[in-house]
């Protein structure tokens, strides 16, 4: 059975003091820290692409874990910012510079916040089928290449990361129940323009308070599981206001759901796994994911611990 | 909707999301960020009072809705 073995991430070394760009824009700082809950933002530096932030959280993982090149038998990257357009596909380029061998598969995988939750599905679904032991997983998104940095809604929330997830054989975590959902009618809530993102941030706001309950608690029936057995519950984390108003709306505890984004913003892609990273260690018995975002799209997944 | 069940929704809405808020009628006319209701809680005030009276409140009407008055007179039109 497939499952996630390890997780690593990498924030870039230069960010953005959100204090300061309250300051510019004109907004409160205290509704900028306790409401949107962000004080500071990791930024991709001039010379960091997504291969080379990639490549980064790679590293990172062989420092946790024994990875033998010549056994990645796949690399899947998710991301809708990729380098040079996406041609070539970011995952070659991922597979170049690691120097893996022919004998693996790269693709790339456009979604949004909701792309880990897709993306995990994706690339276990895959490698099952065709007979793969050992793959990597990558999410980077680093929108500060497409925000409008006048623009109060979308720039103070954004922040740059990229994360690699191992999946193998020998899993700690392995998918119990998924469910994925789009609402392609309402997918101009969340657009680049023109190279610039933009964002209704009332319509993300209503679909995320609206939908992402009924997911989680859907998912749950059809787990026949109740609230009490989910050990941590790992949601995107959108924006601290719009995290704790899920929170009430799913009545999820508090203590279960971290919000934990003060030092990385939203960072699209990679905000579940960089919880996710940290809560490994924990070896909690059940884990629910929930992604939501660009599309609009959302994904649940519940992940039981291997004992 | 009759305007005495709106009004009801529209306080009770504002004061559960807005701390140490204590509506009363005479605040009825004020603007909501002179109540201190921030661009966020404006959101979820507006989606709480839609799911509450079960009136559709579209964006762009949802922009001109500044007080509670405002509020009120829309769902019970």
């Amino acid at each position: 059975m497939l499952g996630i073995q390890s997780i690593a991430s990498y924030l870039p070394k230069d960010s953005v003091d959100n204090m300061h760009q309250a300051d510019r824009l004109g907004a409160d700082r205290d509704f900028v820290q306790h409401k949107i809950g962000v004080s500071t933002l990791p930024r991709a530096e001039e010379h960091d692409s997504v291969v080379s932030m990639c490549v980064a959280a790679f590293k990172q993982l062989c420092k946790k874990e024994s990875v033998d090149l010549n056994e990645i038998e796949c690399v899947v990257l998710c991301t809708q910012n990729p380098d040079g357009g996406g041609l070539p596909h970011n995952s070659a380029l991922i597979h170049a510079e690691l120097g893996l061998s022919e004998e693996c598969a790269c693709f790339d995988i456009g979604l949004g916040c909701s792309g880990y939750v897709y993306g995990l599905s994706v690339i276990q679904s895959f490698m099952s089928v065709n007979g793969m032991k050992k793959g990597l997983f990558f999410t980077c998104d680093p929108y500060s290449k497409i925000l409008n940095h006048d623009d109060k809604n979308t720039c103070l929330l954004f922040g740059d990361a990229a994360s690699v997830t191992l999946i193998s054989d020998t899993p700690c975590y392995i998918l119990e129940k998924a469910q994925f959902s789009t609402k392609g009618s309402a997918s101009d809530a969340l657009v680049k323009n023109d190279g610039i993102l933009e964002m209704n941030g009332r319509a993300v706001f209503n679909f995320a308070l609206q939908e992402v309950p009924k997911q989680i608690t859907s998912i749950l029936n059809k787990a026949e599981l109740c609230i009490e057995d989910i050990d941590v519950f790992l949601l995107h984390q959108g924006s601290r206001f719009m995290l704790e108003n899920i929170i009430k709306r799913t009545k999820i505890s508090e203590e279960k759901t971290p919000i934990n984004l003060l030092q990385t913003g939203n960072t699209v892609s990679s905000s579940i796994p960089l919880l996710l990273e940290s809560e490994l260690s924990n070896h909690s018995n059940r884990i629910l994911m929930s992604g939501f975002g660009v599309g609009l799209s959302w994904a649940t997944a519940i992940y039981r611990l291997v004992k | 909707m009759n305007r005495e069940d709106a009004v009801k929704i529209v306080m009770q809405t504002l004061e559960k999301n807005v701390d140490g808020l204590e509506m009363a009628e005479e605040k009825m006319k004020e603007s909501l960020s002179d109540l201190g209701v921030d661009s966020l809680d404006v959101m979820l005030i507006i989606m709480d009072v839609a799911e509450a009276s079960g009136v559709n409140i579209g964006d762009d009407q949802a922009e001109e809705l500044d007080t509670p008055e405002k509020i009120v007179d829309f769902i019970t039109k």
